[in-house]
């Protein structure tokens, strides 16, 4: 049986059995990819799965005309796990609101638990890492000096129209009022100039620090084309070699950014 | 006798253009996009594929100063505001694009006179570039337009002897003036025009016009717009898209006031500050976006706001696209018909 | 340059004077006599305007006192943001910006020689107030005067001075009400919901035209009740808000249905409420 027949035999069998009450996975559109909410067995046809399946659908476990429609079951690759671990362990999302059918690695894991997803994570996933080029990008960047950094940011930010896509399709952006629409007192510049457009993906991406699982749907979401993985992926490097922490592994962790260690390294403390 | 260039040497027209004062705005290659930006001298005019922006920008900033106002304890002096309007060669926009204008020109001067899109607007000469490859989210043809189409064009570049050449036709004053100050980077010759693209149509507009004013309450909003993030990507990159805000930002000294591009897909958008909102979920907020553009401006000013650029489609993190959505309303009329 | 739509004209705070908790009133003068002229050559009561100051922003309210009294204009709001509070704040002296007049008016000439009842819930007052006063001031033109006010507590009833005077005026009938609970100990009001004790006041719809503004639950029982009275649809008038920007019609976020509040509104007839696509309110 082809891993897609798999996937679509189950989708359909937890809506049948009353595991989920919805199914969210991806649909064709032409050359492209988009997600697909199924309450109907039949419907599962129409699910598809490849390495074209790029956006993060965990980020629909926020919305809440799908939460009305808990449990839901959502077809998983690692990144998409990786988020519905992170939103657990935040508190936004509880075990028996979600099902997993996870895929990876061209592989279908079947139907699975968080439980069960966190420890998939664990023993298969669990050296997910930036891609090399990724990498290679960000060392670029960082061996840069602080103009060079400034000029080329400069000329990413200048793009920026403030539409929010990077927000809305980050499954960890779900604060009900967000920085940018708090007033009292302006705190980011709503202009779509440098100043504000700066401030805007700085904050954005240091509010995400330690929670970031580098699924890159931010940058796919940005009709700009602006590489927002540099800027996430940096500081998910220095999260990783400084606090050892790699977010969406452990329901249970608690975020880098609000809390202490005593073996913290406080040596920019000077 | 034509105007005619070569098709690899756009850029001259544009450095003969630039040599006369016009701030050229062309497509160039920016990564792996064409991007509609001003046009640095050497840079090749990139006409493969529709730019990821609009035309829009040009006329209607993203964020424009329309107040700004000394201050000094608690008193304030206002300061004027000139609409910053340079004289602009718009190069190679797509028809969509051209056509686009003649829907924020009716909105810009609805009752009030918008002197800062109006300055912009006079002050910019516009080169359609007929289109010679469409996509699958092109869909000019479904909404009234054409690949060909020389709505708000003030000249047109059609692609002419297999693409090797380009033919440019005045068509307004300011394209006659234009094709004078190009001098001798154009031509007098004679060319094949090469056949525009083909865009089949993928919908009946007047379908969905009609349908809109029936079905308000419809299931289908909600069923529509659940993948919808509610961000502003289809919006902003929306040649007539034209909502937006006004924010006064400043220090202790200045204080400025702004026009900002807006977006109804957000929730704050319609938020009353006693706590309502009219439109408070994703379904209602997509109704807005499709009635506003397929209905409500038909009703008030006679056309529809949208041409058809496929850019909503093409740059929707969640794939969702507006001829999509017109496709499954057209399908909705005639299913309710067959009742 | 041609003109800037969004230029405002500089107004003066004359007076200031708190209503009831959070809700302000200020008299604004304007500064250059040329604006006044031009200003009061368009107004009608039932217009707005957008009232700001610089670095805060601006913000949507009806003009609260009427075309015949053509010294200043007034505006009462609720504090519950950063431009209510900027204006809140301000004081007697004190410059304030403002745009306007948009949106249409009350026909108040068609209602010569009729009855006009008021019916008004609550911060909703003051637009209905600067048609009291614009009817007051031309007394003698309209027949029958009824006023039916009410708010949650007696606290939150404003113009509590005018109140006072209407009452003690021999040509107007006025009542006022709070809610259930709402009463202090020496109130001598009616008490009970708007809609309820406009049902028992159960004014005479003969000859008579109807203007109502409140929350919108307050609007939504009591149209029923006015219609039960035989007032006729196109002779009940409202007002409708909605969140605002640019106040013109370019901005395109207070619309209900294909209508703006800002152009087509903000004084509609129950007719017209009747045709509109509510639900998008």
């Amino acid at each position: 049986m082809q891993m897609i027949d798999a996937i679509r035999a189950d989708a359909a069998k937890v809506l049948q059995e009353g595991r989920a009450k919805l199914v969210i996975g991806y649909r064709a559109r032409g050359g492209h990819r988009g997600p697909v909410f199924l309450s109907d067995p039949a419907g599962a046809a129409a699910l598809v799965y490849d390495d074209a399946c790029k956006q993060n659908l965990a980020v629909y476990l926020r919305k809440p005309e799908v939460r009305a429609r808990m449990p839901v079951a959502v077809v998983a690759p690692p990144a998409v796990m990786r988020s519905l671990v992170l939103l657990a362990a935040e508190a936004q999302l509880k075990g028996p609101e979600v099902v997993v059918l996870a895929v990876g690695d061209g592989v279908y894991h079947g139907v699975l638990d968080l439980a069960g997803v966190e420890a998939l994570l664990k023993e298969k996933y669990a050296g997910l890492a930036p891609s090399p080029d990724l990498l290679r990008r960000i060392e670029e960047l960082a061996a840069m000096t602080p103009e060079q950094r400034a000029a080329f940011w400069t000329a990413e930010f200048a793009k920026c129209t403030r539409c929010y896509a990077c927000r809305a399709a980050c499954p960890g952006c779900y604060c009900s009022r967000c920085i940018v629409e708090k007033n009292m007192p302006q705190w980011i510049s709503t202009a779509a100039a440098e100043h504000g457009n700066y401030a805007w993906n700085v904050i954005r991406a240091f509010h995400l620090a330690g929670r970031c699982t580098l699924c890159g749907a931010c940058e796919a979401a940005c009709p700009q084309g602006i590489p927002l993985m540099l800027l996430n992926g940096m500081l998910a490097e220095d999260v990783a070699r400084q606090f050892g922490a790699k977010p969406g592994y452990d329901r249970e962790a608690k975020p880098v950014i609000g809390s202490w260690n005593p073996d913290d390294d406080q040596g920019f403390i000077r | 006798m034509m105007k005619v260039i070569d098709a690899n040497k756009l850029s001259d027209l544009a450095a003969a253009l630039a040599a006369k004062g016009y701030r050229v705005v062309a497509p160039v290659r920016d990564a792996d996009a064409v991007r509609l930006k001003e046009w640095r001298p050497g840079q090749a005019i990139d006409t493969s594929a529709i730019s990821i922006n609009s035309a829009k920008e040009f006329f209607f900033p993203r964020t424009e100063t329309i107040g700004r106002y000394a201050l000094e304890g608690s008193e304030f002096k206002p300061e004027e505001v000139e609409p910053q309007a340079p004289r602009t060669v718009l190069l190679g926009v797509r028809p969509c694009d051209a056509a686009g204008l003649a829907v924020l020109d009716a909105l810009f001067n609805w009752e009030y006179k918008d002197a800062f899109y109006n300055a912009r607007r006079a002050a910019t000469t516009v080169v359609a570039l007929v289109c010679r490859t469409a996509d699958e989210q092109c869909f000019c043809t479904s909404v009234g337009g054409a690949p060909d189409s020389v709505l708000g064009a003030d000249a047109v570049l059609r692609s002419a002897d297999g693409g090797a050449r380009f033919i440019l036709e005045p068509l307004s004053d300011k394209g006659k003036s234009l094709a004078a100050d190009a001098g001798a980077a154009l031509a007098e010759g004679k060319a094949a025009a090469d056949p525009p693209a083909e865009v089949p149509v993928r919908f009946d507009s007047k379908a969905v016009t009609a349908w809109c004013g029936e079905n308000f309450e419809s299931p289908l909003w909600r069923e529509v717009s659940l993948a919808c993030l509610g961000c502003g990507a289809c919006t902003h990159a929306c040649i007539t898209c034209h909502c937006f805000d006004i924010q006064d930002e400043g220090t202790r000294r200045e204080a400025v006031r702004l026009r900002n591009w807006d977006t109804c897909g957000l929730a704050l958008f319609t938020l009353h500050s006693a706590g309502h909102n009219p439109r408070p979920d994703q379904a209602a907020r997509w109704r807005q976006r499709v009635m506003h553009k397929f209905r409500y401006f038909v009703e008030r000013f006679g056309r529809l706001a949208c041409t058809g650029c496929g850019r909503c489609g093409r740059l929707c993190p969640a794939a969702l696209a507006l001829s999509d959505v017109c496709r499954e309303i057209e399908d909705a009329s005639k299913a309710a018909a067959k009742k | 340059m041609t003109e800037n739509i969004y230029q405002p004209m500089m107004m003066r705070i004359a007076e200031a004077r708190d209503e009831a908790p959070e809700v302000r009133t200020l008299r604004l003068e304007f500064a250059d006599p040329a604006d006044r002229a031009r200003f009061f050559e368009k107004y009608r009561v039932g217009m707005f305007g957008l009232y700001g100051v610089p670095g805060a922003g601006e913000s949507t309210f009806c003009v609260a006192s009427p075309p015949t009294r053509r010294e200043y204009i007034e505006c009462t709001f609720r504090r519950t943001g950063r431009v209510t509070a900027a204006l809140a704040d301000r004081e007697v002296g004190q410059p304030v910006t403002f745009r306007g007049p948009y949106g249409n008016s009350f026909p108040v000439d068609e209602w010569r020689g009729k009855n006009v009842l008021f019916v008004a819930g609550g911060i909703a007052l003051p637009p209905i107030r600067s048609v009291i006063w614009n009817v007051l001031d031309r007394r003698d033109e309209f027949g029958e005067v009824t006023i039916l006010y009410g708010a949650r507590t007696v606290a939150d009833l404003v113009y509590k001075e005018e109140l006072a005077d209407w009452a003690a005026r021999g040509d107007v009938k006025l009542v006022t009400t709070v809610d259930p609970g709402g009463e202090t100990a020496d109130w001598k009001g009616k008490i009970g919901f708007v809609p309820t004790v406009l049902e028992q006041a159960a004014p005479s719809s003969a000859r008579a035209v109807a203007l109502v503004c409140g929350p919108p639950i307050m609007i939504k029982f009591s149209l029923p009740v006015l219609v039960k009275l035989g007032f006729a649809p196109p002779d009940v008038y409202t007002t409708l808000e909605n969140r605002m920007k640019c106040g013109l019609g370019h901005c395109g976020r207070c619309n209900v249905g294909s209508l703006f509040v800002c152009r087509d509104g903000p004084v509609f007839t129950l007719r017209q409420l009747q045709g509109m696509l509510t639900a998008d309110l």
